[in-house]
């Protein structure tokens, strides 16, 4: 098992480079650059070019690439160019606890609600039952997420006042665990509903599937339980493909925090990254990029060991 | 004898969209205590549903159990709830299926598949069940079982889990053994030893044994009586010795003639002509009316009634057989005209 483990560990960094190259490439393309936003407008061309020189913002396109990843490797993301002085490797700190704190919150809403109603609507298939589990999950597929982000904000918080409308924690206020949670149901909840509905689907169909096979007549014929049947013979058959899918999932799980932490001002890597995008803070958004790549890979990486650990015919 | 499973008047349907399609469409036997009775027939004519009502098994929701008694000594299991049933199944009523490969839950072990049943229906601690499990894998000749039971059943060939099935459906010494065409997926050489194991395990605790087959050879291997259907209906009941050497029903002698017959210098292989009627186009009076060499005008009017009683323990569905005399000599002389 661990020499799969580092196997495919080490399968992952050509696909780290690939995705630092691309991301790299694709925003030095992009027009416009830092300098023309953040500086004074009367700026005078010599400090502009000794701050060009300074950022390395001078050097060819490979040459920035290379200084970079070197700096990466050793931990150091370089320095804002936005906010002068601060690290990258800083900010993010600061930042990634919260967003890898919603995310699996988050993560944990989406499995528990949406696995228990995706086998329930493969126990009792084109009954009603079955149809309102559909119904609701296709409407959650269709719903955008900041759309419903922003309702759910109008109502419950800006009408109701039942929660904060954003934030990670009342400001200037000690430490409380409740204030945590009543910040987090909101967030955590909008962006569970993304893949909810897409989960939901799947165990509903692979459930399906495996209630339909030899070994749960067998199981039946041992004179089990329904219950023993389908949770004890079928659910550790019936999540193998889920487990895939998860995997599949996570980078527009990434992408369903950055909208998620814009809407509810949440502080993490994902609010942080949008106000770079504008403003073209390269260390902090390539650091970013990185980063969620690097999260990404990590995420299949343990879907690929469950999946191992749930399917003794995978050979590793 | 003592009888120990009594079906009467069986008749399972299933409900599919607007057509109803009688699986199982009025089936009355027997099985005494310790004794191997065959049900044969051609694929479709509805062994497996016949199987599948005596656990009460029956795919739900569009399969049901419209009409019949399924008595299992005395008790009547058509009346038993879900959880009275799951009492009887794997524990009073065992069963066995025609796939080996796929009757095994891939994600759990041998000995998990094993013990579970014993811990559930012996209520044994689960040590001893699975030293229980241990003597049950040898007991059905699986080597290095202390090993195996550890394993997950894709390192196993299809006969080893066959074995390893029997062994699962043996483990509570049931009173009744359902083997739903227990060989067919196996090699010729396999099928033999799974057969020799089967009859040499129902001995020992005096199991009753309902195999399911459409082939008349392992029928001779095991049974002592044969049950013979066709489309819904049991058209013939023998002993296996009787039904071999003077099958009555035009369809028995159909089949047991499809037997290659390996003393025959040639061996030939004369399947009937025709196909079994789909449930939906069931033809009117006799159902074998259309494949029938011997039909005549009333055949194809009237639905044929089981005969007993001239036969003393034979039954057969057919008119031939009306006027005892008549009949048997007409089918007698027609079986020596095949020949
Ligand atoms: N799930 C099902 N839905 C509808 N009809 C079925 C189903 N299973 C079996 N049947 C019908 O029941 C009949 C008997 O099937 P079965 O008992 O499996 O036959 P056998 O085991 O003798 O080959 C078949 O002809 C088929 O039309
Ligand atoms: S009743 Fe008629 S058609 Fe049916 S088996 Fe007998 S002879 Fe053939
Ligand atoms: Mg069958």
């Amino acid at each position: 098992m661990l020499s799969y483990i580092i196997r495919r560990i080490i399968m992952a960094i050509p696909l780290l480079i690939g995705i630092s190259i691309l991301s790299f490439g694709i925003i030095h393309l992009a027009p416009g650059d830092p300098t023309a936003l953040m500086m004074d407008p009367n700026i005078k061309p010599e400090d502009m070019e000794a701050y060009k020189e300074k950022y390395g913002l001078n050097d060819p396109p490979h040459i920035q690439y290379l200084k970079w990843v070197g700096n990466m490797i050793q931990g150091d993301f370089g320095q804002s160019l936005i906010r002068q002085g601060t690290d990258v490797s800083f900010l993010i700190t600061e930042r990634l606890p919260n967003t890898l704190f919603l995310m699996l919150v988050s993560t944990f809403l989406a499995l528990i609600i949406s696995i228990p109603f995706g086998i329930l609507s493969a126990r009792k298939p084109y009954t009603l039952t079955d149809y309102s589990v559909t119904f609701t999950s296709f409407l959650g597929l269709a719903t955008p997420n900041f759309w419903f982000g922003l309702v759910l904000i109008m109502f419950l918080s800006v009408q109701l006042g039942w929660f904060p409308t954003g934030g990670i924690a009342t400001l200037n206020e000690p430490f409380s665990l409740w204030d945590r949670i009543h910040h987090l149901i909101l967030p955590a909840l909008v962006l569970a509903t993304a893949d909810m509905a897409a989960l939901t689907r799947y165990t509903r169909t692979s459930m399906l599937e495996v209630l339909k096979q030899d070994y749960i007549r067998t199981a039946r014929a041992k004179g089990f339980k329904e219950r023993k049947v389908v949770y004890k013979h079928g659910l550790r058959n019936g999540l193998i493909p889920v487990i895939t899918i998860f995997g599949l999932l996570l980078p527009s799980f990434f992408a369903g925090t950055v909208i998620v932490e814009k809407i509810f001002n949440w502080p993490g890597i994902g609010l942080l990254f949008i106000d770079a995008a504008f403003q073209r803070d390269y260390p902090v958004i390539m650091a970013i990029t990185v980063i969620a790549a690097v999260l990404t890979v990590i995420g299949n990486l343990i879907a690929d060991i469950l999946y191992a650990v749930f399917d003794p015919r995978i050979e590793y | 004898m003592e009888e120990l499973l009594r079906v009467e008047n069986l008749k399972t349907y299933f409900f599919d969209k607007k057509k109803t399609i009688k699986a199982v469409d009025g089936v009355d036997f027997a099985i005494k205590r310790g004794e191997t009775v065959a049900l044969v027939g051609e694929s479709g004519c509805g062994k497996s549903m016949t199987s599948l009502s005596i656990m009460r098994l029956v795919p739900a929701p569009y399969g049901k159990i419209v009409e019949g008694e399924i008595h299992l000594e005395g008790k009547n299991l058509v009346r038993y709830t879900e959880n009275e049933m799951c009492k009887i199944r794997g524990n009073d009523i065992s069963m066995i299926f025609q796939e080996p490969m796929t009757s095994l839950n891939p994600v759990l072990t041998i000995g998990e598949q094993i013990t579970e049943v014993i811990t559930y229906h012996k209520r044994l601690p689960r040590k001893k069940a699975v030293q229980q499990a241990i003597e049950l894998l040898k007991l059905v000749g699986i080597p290095r079982a202390e090993s195996i039971i550890s394993d997950y059943p894709h390192r196993l060939s299809g006969g080893m889990r066959q074995r390893v099935m029997i062994a699962m459906a043996m483990s509570c010494d049931p009173k009744l053994l359902i083997a739903d065409e227990p060989t067919t997926a196996l090699d010729v050489t396999i099928q033999a030893q799974i057969l020799d194991l089967m009859k040499d395990l129902s001995k020992k605790v005096n199991t009753s044994i309902l195999l399911i087959t459409h082939d008349l050879g392992v029928v001779s291997e095991l049974a002592e009586r044969v049950i013979v259907m066709y489309a819904g209906q049991i058209v013939e009941q023998a002993s296996v010795d009787d039904l071999f050497e003077e099958p009555l029903h035009p369809y028995t002698q159909g089949l047991v003639e499809s037997v290659p017959d390996i003393d025959a210098e040639i061996g030939r292989l004369n399947p009937i002509k025709g196909n079994v009627p789909t449930p939906d186009q069931m033809p009117e009076g006799c159902r074998f009316a259309p494949r029938c060499t011997h039909a005549f005008d009333r055949c194809f009017k009237e639905e044929p009634q089981l005969l007993q009683k001239k036969y003393g323990t034979r039954t057969v569905r057919c008119f031939l057989y009306e006027d005892e005399e008549k009949g048997a000599e007409h089918a007698r002389k027609d079986q020596y005209s095949h020949r």
